[in-house]
Parts: structure tokens; C-alpha cells; sequence
């Protein structure tokens, strides 16, 4: 169940170019979040009001753990934040992956640039399940790359810049390895859009599944104003609104209209 | 013991000031698991048209200073809708419950007033005449005191219930407009809806919301919305429920001295949920630290 609570930072580091972990003590958000669901972060005093929703990367005993990248002024506040600082957070948002699968489904993790929030924690569950999976990783350049050795996956890592693994995007390094993947596939991706798309058109062969975690802008992020809208169709091709933070983050490949 | 109860007139009183606004509280059941909405004197439902409606394509918001900009298109599910899912939950609500309804013709308002006036848990209706993004609910009405005359007085024909009306900040002269209502029976006027607004992506030079003009609202407009209830307040007797950009229990003091009787919470929703419980602890605590018995006793002091 969703709550509003105050919390205290217990660790707050960089750990890659302009991206930081952090993370918050909430035993009551630990205890109910599914990979894929956010959290919202309030801020205090600022011109810029909406809270901001970051994706959850996983739990460590009472504590959620938040990959975030510095883009704006909310987020160079927040590198700021040292161990002991008070914020208020709102969670868990949204739906989540669906990581239901029979024993003969191939696991594929697809992460864009700071993306890889989500999958690292549906990555954790898969492992926690027994389960091996494919994780592909493209970062712009090598100082980007937030995982270089990952023990609960197999990894394949990208540049953009080649400076580091395959050099290109991940949707192209995923397509050069995928006929040495057993099928049927199960895609679980977050990245920029053009990844997203890339992938979703990849989905619409029989064998591969694909569902990606969505970002939007929002203002509540609890359904109220209808701000983060995105255009869906259903199975029989009728459009629809659906909203990002409670219909999504994560939607099936085929039901978004890009 | 400090009053914070409001008499609207004579047909109906509110137990404190604060009211939510339309479209940032959904119908009240969406947030009650976070926000206790006991605590508000009422709720304004987000509004509602004949048919439900999708709403505008995205980009709908975008932040600016001390603001947003909304072009949301009224996305609501319709007055059968809404009849059908919600009465139950609103009929146990303790608070006053007032729709806001929005139509691209007089005959459509007519309509869903018609098909809500007989509903014993609804104690009132606010009339959206001054949205800025859509022709239902649109701002053509509220605007030009002639069309919006006529409008009133059919409503008040159709309803002995409580009828307030939203105005918008985007006219010449809201007072104008504010005597108009008070003249043909409307029992309250709410002011200010949001203020036009735009944004441009300096990279890609695109409007930042779909409508390229949306409305603008937050902490940004309050004092557009205190300088619009002031003017008011010096030309009509009927009641004002002031809303623009209020995020604290000192805003809701500034309200009233400026003329308001009432508020409505709107934005603040969206970065402060909780905002309710601290905005009632300061007005109990104000009222007693300036030996103030009932808050309605400060309504239009301001030394203007």
C-alpha cells in the first residue's frame, strides 16, 4: 500500500558520471514494492514544485535504493543530500513487471543510460527465483556505465563511443546475440524512447514478449491530474489515454502507440 | 475554542474554509488513502461533462516557476459514470460535496444539472465557465457577460441548490462579470481558474503542452487570484471562494482578508498531499494568538 512518509538518507554516492545512488530508509515501502514501481521524492521550498518519480533499483534490508542522474536543479540538490538528511517520499507507485514465466522462457534485461534502475531490481527477484538473466547494458561512453560485473546475470555491455564493450547502441548489440537466445523471450526494458520503440517493434514477432518501464513527466504521480497521458491502443486496435504512473510505468509492448 | 465554521449565504454552511479544487483531487476517492479528506470543509469534484471525454494528447503539463502548466482537456468519466461509481462513496462523505460541470452548450449544462439537482448527497454546483483548454466547459462563457447571464439564469431555474460559479482571470474586468452572476442568482462565485500560459523548448522550439496555450496555476498566480478578489469584493455581497496558488495557512489568512469566504486547494495537492492538516493547525493558531473567535470574522478586512 502507497504511503506518505518522512525518511532519512542513509547513504548518498556517485557512482558513475553524474549518477548517484541513494539510499532511503522506508521499511514501509520495502515491505510491499514490485520491481517496476517508483517512489516520489518531495521537495521542500523550491520554485520548481513537482515532486519527482524515481524508479526503485532495489531493497537492502529496510532501505530502497534509487539510481539517479543529475539533470536539473532538483537533482544537483539532491546530490547534495548527506547520510542523515530528512525528505519525504511518497510510495510505491505504479504497476510492475510481470515476471511470471515457465522454465522455458530466456530472460532479457534491456537497459538505456540510468534506465537500468528498474531492471537491477527485477534482475535481484529473478535471481532470488532462480533464474539467470540475459542483461544487456548500453551506456553513452565507459564513465557512464553504472555495472561492469553483475554475478546475477550474464551481462553485455555497449558504448555509444565503442569505448567500452560493443560499440554501438544496446538494441543493436541485443539483435547481433538474439538467434543465440533460446526463444520464446520475455523483454523487460527502460531506457529513452527510441530504445523503447526499437524494442517494442522487435516484440511483434511471435516468441518474443516485451514490456518497458516508462518516463514521463509528472505532477502527482498519483493518478489525480491526468498530466502524464500517453497514447495506447488495446488488442482490437481501439486508442486510448493511458496514464503513466497508474496504468504504467510499465506497459506491454504492444499497447504503446509511440 | 476557535470557530473555524463558514456560513455560504443562507443555504449552507461549511464546518472550516477549505474546499478542494476541481481537477486536483479527482472525486475524493482516489486519494483517500493518503489524505484524511474528513478534514475539508468540502470537496469539489474534478469536472464532469454529458459524455466522458479522453482529454488532450500529450505533452499536458509542464512545470515552470512557481507554477505549471495544465492543458489536461477535462479527461473525466462522464456523468452516468460518475453516477454509477461514485455516488456511493460521496454520500458517506461527511464533508459538503459540489460538482463542477462543464459544457459546450447552454443545453449541455442544463442537462447534467438536471440529471444531478435531484441527488440528495450533492449540496452543490460549481460551473466551469473558464476553462482555457477545451470548448466544453470553455471560457467563451465566462467571459462575456452576456452569454454568461443568459447561462445563469437557466441553471438557476433548473436548481434551488447551492450554484457557484468559477471565473476566470482572463478578462478585462472580473468585476463586471462577478455583479452579472450576483445579479441572476448565482449563491457564490470561485475565482480565479487558471491563468492562459505558454512554454517553448529553446532546442527544439516546440510548445512545451500540446495546446500550445494552456492554464497556468500554483504558487505562481496568487497574487493575480488575491488582486481579482479584491476587486470583486468591492462590488458584490454574494460570497467569494478564492483558489489561485494557495500552499500554506498564511495564503488562506490572505485569501479571506482580501474578501474570500472560502478557498479551494489546488495545485498544493500535487507537492504537498498532506498540505491540509498544517493549513488547519495555523488557522486554529492565528485565530487564537490574534483573539480572533470565528475565522469568518476576518472575511474582507484587508485595509484596501
Amino acid at each position: 500500500m502507497r504511503k506518505f512518509t518522512e525518511t532519512e538518507v542513509v547513504e548518498n554516492v556517485n557512482i558513475a558520471k553524474d549518477i548517484y545512488r541513494l539510499k532511503l530508509n522506508i521499511p514501509d515501502i520495502v515491505k510491499s514494492v514490485e520491481p517496476g514501481q517508483f517512489l516520489n521524492i518531495y521537495f521542500q521550498n523550491s520554485p520548481n514544485i513537482f515532486p519527482r518519480p524515481f524508479s526503485i533499483a532495489g531493497i537492502d534490508d529496510d532501505n530502497i535504493l534509487i539510481l539517479y542522474k543529475v539533470v536539473g536543479k532538483q537533482t544537483e540538490k539532491m546530490s547534495s543530500w548527506q547520510k542523515g538528511y530528512k525528505t519525504v517520499v511518497l510510495g510505491p507507485l505504479g504497476n510492475s513487471f510481470d515476471l511470471s514465466s515457465d522454465n522455458d522462457i530466456s530472460h532479457v534485461l534491456v537497459a538505456g543510460g540510468v534506465g537500468i534502475a528498474p531492471l537491477m531490481f527485477v534482475c535481484d527477484k529473478l535471481s532470488l527465483m532462480g533464474i539467470n538473466p540475459y542483461f544487456f547494458i548500453g551506456a553513452k561512453n565507459k564513465s557512464e556505465l553504472l555495472i561492469i560485473e553483475d554475478p546475477k546475470s550474464r551481462l553485455y555491455i555497449s558504448t555509444d563511443d565503442g569505448s567500452a564493450g560493443f560499440a554501438g547502441n544496446v538494441v543493436d548489440h541485443f539483435k547481433s546475440v538474439i538467434n543465440s537466445i533460446k526463444k520464446p523471450v520475455s523483454v523487460y526494458a527502460c531506457g529513452p524512447d527510441e530504445m523503447n520503440k526499437a524494442l517494442v517493434n522487435m516484440g511483434v514477432v511471435p516468441g518474443i514478449r516485451v514490456q518497458v518501464s516508462l518516463e514521463r513527466v509528472m505532477a502527482c504521480g498519483l493518478g489525480i491530474c491526468q498530466g502524464c497521458a500517453i497514447k495506447t491502443k488495446d488488442i482490437s486496435g481501439n486508442n486510448y489515454y493511458s496514464l503513466v504512473c497508474k496504468d504504467g510505468p510499465v506497459f506491454k509492448g504492444g499497447e504503446i502507440i509511440f | 475554542m476557535v470557530d473555524l465554521s463558514i456560513a455560504l449565504g443562507n443555504k449552507l454552511s461549511l464546518s472550516n474554509p477549505i474546499l478542494t479544487a476541481s481537477g486536483t483531487f479527482g472525486y475524493g476517492d482516489e486519494i483517500s488513502d493518503i489524505v484524511d479528506i474528513g478534514l475539508y470543509g468540502g470537496i469539489v469534484t474534478k469536472s464532469l461533462t454529458l459524455k466522458p471525454r479522453k482529454g488532450n494528447p500529450p505533452p499536458r503539463v509542464v512545470e515552470t516557476p512557481c507554477g505549471m502548466i495544465n492543458s489536461i482537456g477535462l479527461a473525466n468519466i462522464g456523468v452516468d459514470s460518475f453516477l454509477e461509481g461514485k455516488s456511493e462513496f460521496l454520500r458517506n462523505y461527511t464533508g459538503k460535496v459540489f460538482v463542477n460541470i462543464a459544457g459546450r452548450t447552454d443545453l449541455e449544462y442544463c442537462e447534467i444539472l438536471k440529471r444531478l439537482t435531484e441527488e440528495n448527497w450533492i449540496d452543490g454546483f460549481e460551473i466551469n465557465v473558464s476553462c482555457p483548454n477545451v470548448s466544453e466547459g470553455g471560457i467563451e462563457f465566462g467571459t462575456d457577460p452576456k452569454i454568461l447571464r443568459k447561462l445563469v439564469l437557466k441553471l438557476r431555474d433548473l436548481t434551488d441548490k447551492f450554484l457557484m460559479i468559477k471565473l476566470s482571470p482572463n478578462v478585462t474586468d472580473i468585476r463586471i462579470l462577478a455583479e452579472t452572476l450576483q445579479e441572476f442568482g448565482a449563491d457564490a462565485v470561485s475565482m480565479i481558474n487558471t491563468v492562459y500560459g505558454s512554454a517553448v523548448d529553446i532546442n527544439t522550439r516546440k510548445p512545451l503542452i500540446n495546446s500550445v496555450i494552456g492554464g497556468l496555476s500554483g504558487p505562481a498566480i496568487k497574487p493575480i487570484a488575491i488582486a481579482n478578489i479584491i476587486k470583486a469584493y468591492q462590488v458584490i455581497d454574494i460570497p467569494i471562494i478564492g483558489v489561485g496558488g494557495i500552499s500554506s495557512g498564511k495564503d488562506v489568512i490572505e485569501f479571506m482578508l482580501a474578501g474570500a469566504s472560502a478557498v479551494q486547494l489546488g495545485t498544493v495537492h500535487f507537492y504537498n498531499p498532506l498540505v491540509i492538516n498544517e493549513i488547519l493547525q495555523f488557522l486554529k493558531e492565528y485565530c487564537l494568538q490574534n483573539n480572533i473567535l470565528s475565522i469568518g470574522d476576518i472575511i474582507g478586512k484587508a485595509e484596501v
